[in-house]
């Protein structure tokens, strides 16, 4: 018999007036010994239709491993209705040593209308105190945003890949900086989509013997799934950023060239190959070739190095899986700053494109 | 603790990526390759450093035993071993690339023979793995067999290290039985390796919450100006055990808990309460602030040590309901034996943060509970106003093992018209807080030893301070004549009634666990 489909509730349908006290019930009536958990507030922002129970099954997942108080909101901007609609809930999960019960809290939002433009009161006024705002922004940006949001925003969650146009996105995001009274840290799953790959290949230079092949680097060819092209330029720019190469030659049919701090040229081939969202990544020295391959069992990378006086000796290492969830958790976990990000983003903004989505060919 | 920055400038890639020192290539060598401990913490330590990415491809270990085996045979034990032991499941894909890095060299440890093949080995191995002549001598062996070992690699030339590469060596505890002993060891392995060499593993320093102890106490404002004399009443340190000696009777007669737990694992524990704040991360920074707490550690005269410690030994009894023998009824131990399976301290720090601040110690097999807690008591509040009803003081919980943790008790007003004030905890678990389980102690240990660092492996001078410690107690209860008395509690207890006698008299008492 196949299994019954999982099924997540948006919970209890609750007046916005009356969210404090519904939650507060939702606590008393609960069965069994509970703990409710925070350690962040995480609001999802989405525009697209039937977004509240996508991200409601998302959350439920998250939390199993991030206790946090969950903001879903639901957006429909373009209705004429003007409308408002709130449910409570709670994701409980038992932890790992076994007994408890951990549960966070979610407030689910459907507005509808110009109702949209209250986003930033609503979500301020159902924040749990003193625990970092994460936004987790699905769409793209709109033109106009209420600066007050970023005022309390500590992390902006974004996935540049669905953008259509980077560059003008970027400018949006930068003006949120700008606007926040904070510092707001991005976080672009699509460079967390690469973090897996990056560990891979920074491995390869590890020990200072290595360092030479930095300055002997030929060509790069990177493999990247239909859709992903900005996930590929993005690592592209991460080898740009750190190791100081600057933009020679603009994308021509996939290829473009760079050239190091001693102006030697560095081709770079990106290719569109259905598979991992990253496929293979082959970095040529003038004398070692440096691979990391998705392994066909998926979650794994393999890695390996081979030169004419070497002898190749693969290894297996994780792969960064591309579900949503654990996108999520992986930057969780992460923390901290993401300068690199950044000096990644600027090496390569070009070739991210302004008016054109790099994902589309 | 954390040289990342360093290594980043020299591996631009690396930048954002890791947040510690990175691993290099190198040749483990396993002495006691076919025991225990190899069988059921390094390989699957080893294992998972692979599989969670961390080990370079290079790394390859070499088991080294008296037993003959080849490669293969090794490998097959090891993947037993490791599927038995491993904290995640093994996959067949990774498993079967990391056993292409293990070997087995068979040779006694006092054929010195086998140590000039071991490093024709090694040079192979360097050539065709890339392992750069960095070698990691891990010594999973009895103290009695390190001198032939360091003898024997002094000898074919692998304590030292070609120029750019390193030699290590990790010793594991006991660190010696004594001061002279000890001390004796230490000048043993420096005839062949320096201190900067020499890696003393203690795993209880891997453990996640002890490396919390410091973040807990330097990261936060609100602590420090609390964590002295002026707030704080006393602090209590237990480490308890279920287990008896299972098979390790032999060995615990000639240490006993004081010995096996509190010279090591216990003060080390102390230290990372009691130290100042270091003036950087560096190891020796960190060190030569742990070391100044064991050498204010107020010695014992022997009327004091019958005063001050108690010991026990547990006799027949009951674990969670199922009868256990009494130690002298275990295997290969003396049936008139007078090894201590408990202890129970009172300690002084001669400093002015911990004047006046009395640190309570226990620790012991077949007690009740399965676990290590250290417990701040901070003094009680003024008795006016509420407190004239109550007499709770607050309580800062710091939970090393299993369910690692912080929790802290203070005083809430109970709901209802009346002012009824009761204790409520605020916990903060490990487990429920991240979702990522914490690396073992070992894996962390190896990657440190790898990556050179030193923080969390204890330095010549705190072994030798503690055992100058220890050696107080030990010599009053051997003394012929007024040797404090050994006293008995059943197994399932927590240990004798002098133990609680210890706090009692203090006006104190041993933490609920």
């Amino acid at each position: 018999m196949p299994a019954a489909p999982e099924t997540y509730s948006l919970g209890q349908p609750v007046a916005i007036s009356d969210i404090g006290a519904e939650l507060k019930k939702l606590w008393q009536e609960g069965e069994g010994a509970m703990t409710r958990a925070s350690l962040i507030n995480l609001a999802v922002y989405s525009e697209k239709a039937g977004s509240l129970e996508k991200n409601t099954r998302l959350i439920a997942k998250i939390t199993e491993n991030h206790a946090c108080r969950a903001l879903v909101i639901g957006a429909t901007r373009e209705s004429k209705e003007d409308r408002v609609e709130a449910w409570v809930n709670a994701h409980c999960h038992v932890t790992r040593a076994g007994g408890k019960q951990i549960c966070s809290e979610q407030i689910s939002f459907s507005l509808q209308g110009p109702c949209v433009k209250l986003l930033p009161s609503i979500v301020f006024s159902h924040l749990d105190s003193d625990l970092p705002l994460y936004l987790w922004w699905q769409d793209e940006l709109p033109n106009e945003m209420d600066p007050q949001l970023w005022a309390w925003v500590d992390r902006l969650i974004f996935d540049s890949q669905t953008w259509k146009d980077f560059d003008k996105q970027m400018r949006l995001v930068e003006t949120a900086e700008q606007e926040a009274k904070q510092r707001i840290v991005l976080c672009d799953l699509n460079w967390t989509r690469l973090d897996k790959v990056r560990y891979a290949l920074a491995q390869f230079f590890d020990h200072p013997a290595s360092h030479h092949h930095f300055a002997e680097m030929e060509s790069v060819r990177v493999e990247f799934a239909p859709g992903y092209k900005s996930t590929a330029i993005l690592l592209i720019g991460w080898l740009a950023a750190q190791l100081k190469w600057k933009t020679n030659q603009q994308q021509l049919n996939g290829s473009c060239r760079f050239l190091d701090s001693n102006d030697r040229k560095i081709d770079i081939e990106l290719q569109e190959k259905a598979g991992s969202p990253i496929g293979e990544i082959v970095l040529n020295s003038q004398s070692v070739k440096f691979c990391v391959t998705p392994a066909k069992c998926g979650d794994l990378l393999e890695v390996s190095r081979s030169g004419e006086k070497e002898t190749a000796l693969p290894q297996m290492m994780p792969a960064q899986s591309n579900d949503p969830v654990d996108l999520m958790t992986q930057e969780r976990l992460r923390g901290g700053p993401h300068r690199v990000y950044l000096c990644a983003v600027s090496a390569v903004r070009t070739l991210l494109g302004s008016g054109g989505s790099p994902n589309r060919h | 603790m954390n040289r990342a920055a360093d290594q980043s400038q020299t591996n631009p890639l690396r930048e954002g990526l890791s947040t510690r020192a990175v691993p290099q290539p190198c040749s483990i060598v396993i002495f006691g390759a076919t025991g225990d401990l190899t069988h059921r913490k390094l390989l699957p330590a080893l294992y998972n450093l692979a599989a969670d990415g961390e080990l370079p491809p290079a790394v390859t270990v070499i088991g080294f035993a008296r037993r003959p085996k080849t490669d293969d045979e090794f490998r097959k034990e090891m993947e037993e071993a490791v599927r038995n032991f491993s904290r995640q499941a093994v996959r067949d894909e990774i498993w079967k690339n990391f056993a292409q890095s293990i070997f087995y060299h068979q040779s006694d440890f006092a054929d010195e023979s086998g140590f000039k093949s071991l490093a024709q080995q090694l040079e192979k191995v360097d050539q065709e793995r890339g392992t750069r002549g960095n070698r990691l001598f891990y010594f999973a062996v009895g103290p009695e067999q390190f001198e032939p070992i360091l003898k024997h690699l002094r000898t074919a030339g692998l304590n030292k290290a070609p120029e750019g590469s390193w030699a290590r060596v990790i010793v594991e505890k006991p660190f010696g039985t004594d001061l002279d002993s000890a001390r004796e060891l230490n000048r043993v392995i420096s005839n062949s390796f320096s201190e900067e060499q020499t890696y003393r593993i203690d795993h209880f320093l891997g453990k996640e919450t002890a490396q919390n102890i410091l973040v807990l106490r330097f990261a936060n404002a609100i602590f420090e100006p609390l964590w002295n004399t002026r707030y704080i009443d006393h602090v209590q340190i237990t480490a308890s055990e279920t287990l008896g000696v299972e098979t390790r009777g032999g060995y615990y007669e000639t240490a006993g808990a004081l010995r096996d737990m509190v010279q090591n694992h216990l003060l080390q524990l102390l230290c990372l309460v009691a130290m100042e704040a270091p003036s950087d991360l560096r190891a020796d920074s960190i060190r030569d602030e742990k070391v100044k707490v064991v050498r204010c550690l107020r010695r014992m005269t022997a009327d004091e040590v019958a005063i001050d410690v108690v010991r026990g030994q547990y006799s027949d009894g009951a674990i969670n309901g199922k009868s256990v023998p009494a130690y002298r009824k275990e295997e290969k131990v003396d049936p008139k034996s007078t090894t201590d399976t408990f202890v129970a301290l009172r300690l002084n720090i001669d400093n002015w943060r911990w004047w006046d601040v009395p640190i309570y110690m226990r620790v012991g097999k077949r007690l009740p509970k399965s676990g290590t807690e250290i417990s701040v008591h901070f003094k009680k509040a003024p008795m006016v106003l509420f407190n004239k009803e109550t007499n709770e003081a607050n309580v800062l919980v710091i939970r090393i093992q299993p369910d690692e943790g912080i929790s802290l008790r203070m005083q809430a007003k109970i709901p209802g018209t009346s002012f009824r004030i009761e204790p409520v905890k605020m916990d903060f678990h490990y487990g429920t807080t991240f979702g990522k389980a914490s690396p073992e102690a070992y894996e962390r240990l190896l990657l440190d030893a790898m990556s050179g660092d030193a923080t969390l492996f204890a330095r010549r001078d705190e072994v030798e301070e503690a055992w100058a410690f220890i050696d107080a107690i030990e010599d009053a209860w051997s003394a012929k004549k007024d040797a404090p008395e050994l006293y008995f509690y059943p197994a399932g207890s927590w240990g004798p009634e002098q133990a609680d006698e210890l706090l009692a008299r203090d006006g104190r008492a041993w933490r609920r666990f």
